[in-house]
């Protein structure tokens, strides 16, 4: 992207001397283990009923020849993240260097309004307690593991991928393998259409995967009966939802 | 069958809407309380729009302040050090604080009788209250992913709102003044006209748009939700009261009373549904 593209002055793709983290997925290489879903579990603390990354899948095709469709999802860390300009406070910011969007917990209000912004997700209330964490009744997201890339090191769910479907790295370095791997194949981002120019970048992920789910084409009632089924078995947290 | 979906939560849930539907009100009771220093005909109601104003503010401030889910860390939201000017909520939160400090000062002045202070107080409140729809409107404006909330026209059908909900308790203040209901008859009718005309422009726009617009416009106008939205906003809160304020009936104190009360329950249900409503297809993304 050359500087005339950049519109908005938060934008630090390609900026010079400035870093610039990204995720590639890809989605040939995910064998569905949720092992990152764990890593990352493990090394947050993450609630029961939450998650800072995720891998949903689909099932496509039809017998005998179907096949499982993943598409690990997290905070897409974007160039122009619609949570930074919503929140009231700035407890949600975007690191110049590096392009990571991290979130000020002593200064969230728990207003949500981040969580109405984001596109993608990404974002959760933590519960009003907690085993082993202090920080608690506050919006948390993932934070492409900020405290391990400023000790060299890689995500705790990249660290983990058995199958090295995730690779993280400097796209503003032309030598890193995040630049080659999005400059020779063909990448996707979800929701490009909402112009918040996404920083996870997928490889051979299905268009049909990327977009709303086929759920939400059934019947309201049938959909609120699932949810339902769904937060009877996995949401436990408490008083912090409706 | 066999897939695996994670079932997110909506970010907002209905107090917020609570919270839309009393602010409309009281940004309509200032409106009204204003307007009655240029029309004789709202005189009566001029003291009684005011403290009504003032009492639903107090409800209103505490139901935002206890839907954050750090209620003591409001003040936050006015230290100057944290602000963001980008967000519509620091405006928001900087325009209930600077409007609840004129209400009271333009109180105060009514009850010592200082006409000239008054009218002037009057309309810098009303001023400010216009910021509440506005801003209430502009809170769902900015979200670009969500269809619906991401409409320019929000925030004027929220002033509309505001107007149509704010005559309708007014209504239930001026109690046999005939003079005052026929004033709040005219106010009521173009109010909800508008409402009317702003919903269809809304839903004629969502149904034409692509699969997020078409969806929610299917979650807006199919089972429990339709019922809300169609069945209590549109066709009972209103078409209804339109309809009753046009017949000779609806040029009775009862019948603008009795439409009023269509009204309030419609704006309810319109805000709650244009507030959740919106929000449940992208909880499965």
């Amino acid at each position: 992207m050359s500087e005339e593209l950049r519109v908005s002055p938060i934008e630090t793709r390609e900026a010079p001397g400035k870093r610039r983290f990204a995720m590639v997925v890809d989605t040939r290489r995910c064998i569905g283990c949720m092992a990152c879903q764990v890593a990352c579990k493990a090394e947050y603390d993450t609630p029961l009923g939450v998650n800072r990354t995720w891998v949903p899948y689909k099932v496509v095709g039809k017998y005998p020849n179907v096949k499982k469709q993943f598409l690990p999802r997290l905070c897409n860390h974007c160039d122009d993240p619609p949570c930074v300009r919503n929140c009231p406070v700035e407890a949600t910011y975007k690191l110049e260097d590096g392009g990571f969007v991290l979130q000020r917990y002593e200064r969230c209000i728990g207003c949500r309004s981040c969580m109405a912004a984001c596109p993608y997700n990404a974002r959760f209330m933590l519960p009003s307690h907690r085993t082993y964490t202090p920080i608690t009744n506050v919006v948390d997201k993932c934070t492409f593991c900020f405290h391990r890339v400023t000790q060299n090191l890689v995500p705790a769910c990249v660290q983990t991928c058995i199958g090295r479907s995730r690779i993280f790295g400097d796209l503003n370095d032309p030598n890193s393998e995040v630049s080659y791997l999005v400059a020779t194949n063909a990448t996707q981002v979800l929701r490009p259409e909402e112009g918040t120019k996404p920083h996870v970048f997928y490889i051979g992920a299905d268009r049909n995967a990327t977009e709303f789910p086929r759920d939400a084409y059934r019947q309201p009632e049938v959909m609120e009966q699932e949810r339902a089924a769904f937060k009877r078995h996995f949401d436990i947290r408490g008083d912090n939802h409706g | 069958m066999g897939d695996y979906v994670w079932f997110h939560d909506v970010s907002w849930h209905a107090t917020y809407a609570i919270y839309f539907f009393v602010i409309g009100i009281v940004a309509g009771l200032t409106f009204l309380s204003f307007l009655s220093w240029h029309n004789e005909a709202l005189k009566p109601i001029r003291a009684s729009s005011a403290w009504g104003a003032l009492v639903l503010l107090a409800i209103g401030g505490l139901l935002l302040i206890a839907d954050l889910s750090q209620p003591l860390r409001f003040l936050n939201i006015l230290n100057p050090f944290y602000l963001n000017f980008g967000s519509p909520l620091a405006w928001g939160a900087l325009n209930i604080v600077s409007f609840g400090i004129a209400l009271v000062v333009y109180l105060f002045m009514l009850r010592k009788g200082d006409g000239r202070g008054g009218r002037w107080m009057a309309g810098i409140a009303a001023l400010l209250a216009l910021g509440l729809p506005i801003y209430t409107g502009f809170d769902l404006t900015v979200h670009q992913s969500r269809p619906v909330w991401n409409t320019p026209i929000i925030p004027v059908l929220f002033v509309a709102m505001a107007i149509a909900s704010g005559s309708a308790v007014a209504s239930l203040l001026a109690g046999g003044n005939a003079a005052t209901q026929a004033t709040l008859r005219q106010y009521l009718l173009w109010s909800t006209a508008a409402v009317g005309v702003m919903l269809v422009s809304i839903l004629g726009t969502t149904h034409h748009g692509g699969s997020a617009q078409e969806l929610t416009y299917l979650i807006l106008t199919t089972g429990t939700m339709g019922l809300i939205f169609v069945g209590i906003g549109i066709v009972a809160g209103t078409a209804a009261p339109i309809a009753l304020l046009l017949a000779p009936f609806g040029r009775q104190q009862l019948g603008v009373v009795l439409a009023g009360l269509l009204v309030l329950a419609g704006g309810a249900a319109l805000r709650y549904a244009l507030l959740m409503g919106p929000q449940q297809l992208q909880t499965l993304y």
